[in-house]
């Protein structure tokens, strides 16, 4: 399942550079794993220990936030477009 | 010193009146430096004493940003009952992973505006928040 990726320009540092790449993947997890085998350590600021996705990142799959879907378990379509970005927030 | 056209600081500050109760966040978008325009995103926290921004709302303007050839020139919120000078929680956020503040900031050479409610009228002061969490103001000229 080839899918499009948008991140921002906090986390392209992390991915070469890039603001959009594609990658491959079932689910948001298995996208993920393939970008960190392309750009080790791109995992480890996404996802917990558990594989959940951090609080305090956003993925939206086609303008729609994950964490009311299955989270990082939600199941991508050839086509499909998400979006990466930490969260800007504060107190 | 930054220089802040008075429109887009009465913008901001009507901002932060219309959300009351809640904090108010958003973008202030530079062309060639300068700030131009003032980009209202919705606080998804929906809070007195929080703010996160709606995650498309940000990327979709970066990504106009890009576009345009604009930079981002101060990420504003408003505090509304506290001094308008950057919490623990808006310094540890200031970085990704947050709190990780021995990294450089996830926006460096961005400011941040803070506006508070607590005062009238509600003054505004920007800031650099540095790698180690360095808080530095730079007081900006409004023009």
């Amino acid at each position: 399942m080839e899918v499009r990726v948008n991140v921002t320009s906090v986390i392209q540092k992390t991915v070469g550079g890039q603001r959009e790449l594609t990658a491959e993947g079932g689910t948001v997890a298995e996208l993920i794993d393939d970008i960190d085998r392309r750009y080790p350590g791109f995992r480890d600021q996404l996802v917990d220990e558990g594989g959940q996705l951090h609080r305090f990142v956003n993925v939206y799959l086609n303008d729609e936030d994950v964490r009311f879907m299955e989270g990082a378990a939600t199941a991508l379509s050839e086509g499909d477009e998400i979006s990466i970005l930490p969260a800007l927030a504060g107190g | 010193m930054p220089r802040i056209p008075r429109a887009i600081a009465d913008a901001i500050i009507a901002h932060a009146r219309e959300d009351l109760p809640n904090e108010a966040c958003g973008l202030v978008h530079a062309k060639d430096g300068q700030p131009v325009s003032v980009h209202r995103v919705t606080n998804v926290a929906a809070s007195p004493y929080r703010f996160e921004m709606h995650g498309m709302e940000q990327m979709r303007l970066e990504q106009q940003r890009d576009e345009r050839g604009e930079t981002l020139f101060a990420i504003y919120h408003s505090h509304v009952a506290s001094a308008a000078y950057p919490s623990q929680t808006d310094v540890r956020m200031a970085f990704f992973p947050p709190g990780e503040t021995d990294r450089e900031p996830a926006y460096p050479g961005t400011f941040y505006l803070l506006v508070s409610l607590a005062e009238d009228p509600p003054p505004l002061h920007t800031y650099y928040i540095h790698k180690g969490g360095v808080i530095e103001e730079i007081p900006a000229e409004i023009v």
